[in-house]
């Protein structure tokens, strides 16, 4: 049997970036994500790498930004109030083209907020966050192996696309204990060489990282250029679960958290022989876009269920073009979703759609 | 959230001006100390509570404000200083305080001090310095020693800590001062010099964090306390002393450190508008000049 270790899902984050590689980690404290900034300053020297609790969020980024030029695998992590810091230095990082990690451990907002779990960043993180035309890959883990898999999983995707990534988690996750199991980095990956890295320009043409582009008609070009390889990484990387959807009348929506909430749900409701299903987006950034016009030509209706107002349901409705009835249930501030409440509004949905089915 | 507290009757015992919430702390923190010797502090100079408005950042040092009876505004991790700033220019009647923990001071908001200290506003900032992160539990913080073992720094802090002092007396603030949360007396004559001084005053209030430093620090500090005051010689409106004070190791110097008379930003801002307003009137009939048919 494979070997398995119990730790905290913010420390997963950490055994993930150090198992994938990474050189160095900048972060800075806040609730609920500590125990990742300790796991690296206890674990990065250990491997000959580097491990700064930086002044601030800014000052963390940017020393992102500094590293990550270089060629080395940065990365930076904090929640959602330290987040907002970040997205001056996260712009850039996508101007610049340049590939880096950042992993949110979401709390409640706006403002102070509290220190709850939530999913109140959705948007901030799937429709770029900082200022100018770019988009983040934004990685939704739901299990404490999946903080791990998807850390890793979002170094080779920074490398291999020239962008930064995100790791869109939460306060539940993070702080929850599973058993991991550590796996090993493929070799087989087949990522780009860095030849575009700051490494000292002996004996070779010099290399220029910005996102400056002042000339007139500059700028609009490298926007094109910017906007394609978006389209590219919306045909490749795009990555869902679907559970039970087959034969569904009405899929649950879910990412987080919250997923493994309606996981449980569908469970219940198959076990009672109702046709229900879930789709979870793994990756937020590229969303998942295709399944859903797949499923809307089956299914009866969508209840998005999130720890928000009601984020990624906009999304939902944009990939169905408000073919099916998309409904959602959302709890803020702290408050989880509970099973009981999304069974009984999926019960609820479903005789809707039988009864208009009927009729 | 700004916590509005009506204006209720004037306090008449020191212990009025607490707001009636029941602190967090932990017991023994030393940001009791700082607290019981604001309430003095305000019942000696008769602050007002309606006229007196106290901003923090964020830190258990930052929960300062919802404990006393004046305005309080528990506002944004590292920018009480600018929140302070903003709220002193646009009502300069108020009595503002800004205070809070050593992080929030010296770490993310490190970048407003400097200006804080050279625009000399006419405020007091209290920073209670207790080496470490409370709140967020016992991380490396800018002000804890070399070699400290916290849980950001497990095998001891390889960092310079920052001077407060020497960094406030080096960035032209007029009024430096040291106090510790273990002698109160003390810390309430510090901490109204500080307010009555016209200008910015800086305080750094030595107030230990029991949970992740332990009781004992408020042993060794006081074993290694020097009190200026007791020094007839000491002019604390000499700057290279005050260099001096702030350079020691071998001993704790507390009480006023450096202080020094300079107009304050709303005084040049007064001249400033009127400089304004006499221009602007001469251009504009300047301006009648050059149109008349
Ligand atoms: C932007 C942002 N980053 C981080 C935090 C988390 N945080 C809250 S208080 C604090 C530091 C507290 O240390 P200090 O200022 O010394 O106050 P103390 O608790 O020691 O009194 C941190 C890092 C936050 N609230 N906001
Ligand atoms: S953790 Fe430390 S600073 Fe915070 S209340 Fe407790 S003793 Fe005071
Ligand atoms: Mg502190």
């Amino acid at each position: 049997m494979e070997k398995r270790v119990l730790i905290t899902g913010n420390e997963a984050i950490g055994a993930g970036a150090i198992a994938a590689g990474c050189d160095c980690y900048f972060g800075y404290p806040i609730t609920p994500q500590n125990e990742l900034t300790a796991y690296m300053s206890r674990w990065m020297p250990a491997e000959g790498r580097t491990f700064i609790q930086a002044e601030s969020e800014i000052s963390a980024i940017n020393m992102v930004y500094g590293a990550a030029a270089t060629g080395a695998r940065a990365m930076t992590s904090s929640s959602s109030p330290g987040i907002s810091l970040k997205q001056e230095g996260i712009s850039y990082l996508a101007g610049s083209e340049l590939p880096a990690v950042i992993a949110n451990v979401q709390r409640g907002g706006p403002g102070l907020g509290n220190i709850e779990p939530a999913q109140s960043d959705y948007f901030q993180a799937v429709k770029g966050g900082g200022h100018g035309d770019y988009h983040v890959i934004v990685l939704a883990p739901a299990s404490v192996q999946e903080m791990y898999d998807l850390t890793m999983l979002a170094f080779d995707l920074a490398d291999r696309w020239r962008n930064p990534a995100l790791v869109l988690a939460d306060g539940q996750l993070g702080q929850m204990m599973e058993p991991l199991i550590p796996h090993k980095m493929s070799r087989k990956r087949n990522l780009p060489p860095k030849d575009w890295a700051l490494t000292g320009a002996k004996n070779r043409e010099k290399r220029v990282v910005k996102s400056f582009y002042p000339a007139i008609g500059e700028l609009e070009e490298y926007n094109k250029h910017l906007a394609s390889k978006y389209r590219k990484i919306q045909r490749r990387e795009t990555r869902a679960e679907e559970y039970f959807t087959e034969d569904a009348e009405v899929v649950l929506v879910a990412f987080g958290t919250v997923a493994r909430l309606c996981r449980e749900v569908v469970r219940k409701a198959r076990q009672k022989g109702l046709p229900v299903g879930l789709l979870r987006p793994v990756t937020l950034w590229p969303f998942p876009t295709r399944r859903f016009e797949k499923l809307a030509s089956r299914a009866k209706a969508f209840l998005v269920v999130e720890m928000n107002a009601g984020q990624m349901v906009e999304d939902v409705r944009l990939a169905t073009s408000c073919r099916l009835p998309v409904s959602f249930y959302g709890r803020m501030g702290g408050g989880v979703p509970e099973i009981a409440e999304i069974y009984r509004r999926t019960r609820k949905l479903l005789m809707a759609v039988s009864i208009k089915a009927a009729s | 959230m700004v916590t509005t507290e009506q204006a209720v009757k004037q306090p008449v015992t020191p212990e009025e001006y607490k707001s009636g919430l029941k602190p967090v702390w932990c017991p023994g923190c030393g940001d009791y100390g700082v607290l019981n010797a604001l309430c003095q502090v305000y019942h000696r100079l008769g602050l007002k509570p309606e006229e007196t408005m106290i901003f923090s950042g964020i830190g258990c040092s930052s929960r300062i404000t919802g404990y006393l009876k004046s305005y309080g505004f528990n506002s944004v991790h590292g920018r009480a200083l600018p929140i302070a700033m903003g709220a002193k220019l646009a009502r300069p009647k108020l009595n503002v305080i800004a205070a809070g923990g050593d992080g929030d001071a010296f770490s993310i908001g490190i970048g407003h001090f400097p200006h804080a200290c050279r625009r000399n506003i006419d405020m007091t900032y209290i920073v209670m310095d207790n080496h470490i992160y409370g709140l967020t539990k016992g991380q490396l913080s800018p002000t804890s020693p070399h070699d400290m073992l916290t849980t950001t720094s497990k095998f001891g802090s390889i960092e310079t800590p920052i001077n407060p002092i020497l960094l406030a007396i080096g960035c032209q603030a007029t009024f430096v001062a040291r106090a510790f949360s273990g002698n109160i007396k003390h810390m309430v004559d510090v901490i109204t010099k500080g307010i009555e001084h016209r200008g910015f005053s800086f305080i750094q209030v030595l107030s230990p964090c029991v949970t992740f430093i332990g009781k004992d620090q408020f042993l060794i500090i006081k074993n290694l306390l020097h009190y200026l005051e007791d020094d007839p010689d000491y002019d604390p409106s000499h700057r290279t002393s005050a260099f001096h004070v702030a350079d020691e190791k071998d001993r704790i110097s507390v009480g006023v450190i450096y202080q020094k008379k300079k107009p304050t930003y709303m005084d040049q801002l007064e001249i400033l508008r009127q400089n304004a307003a006499s221009k602007k009137k001469k251009k504009l009939a300047d301006l009648v000049e050059i149109f008349r048919p």
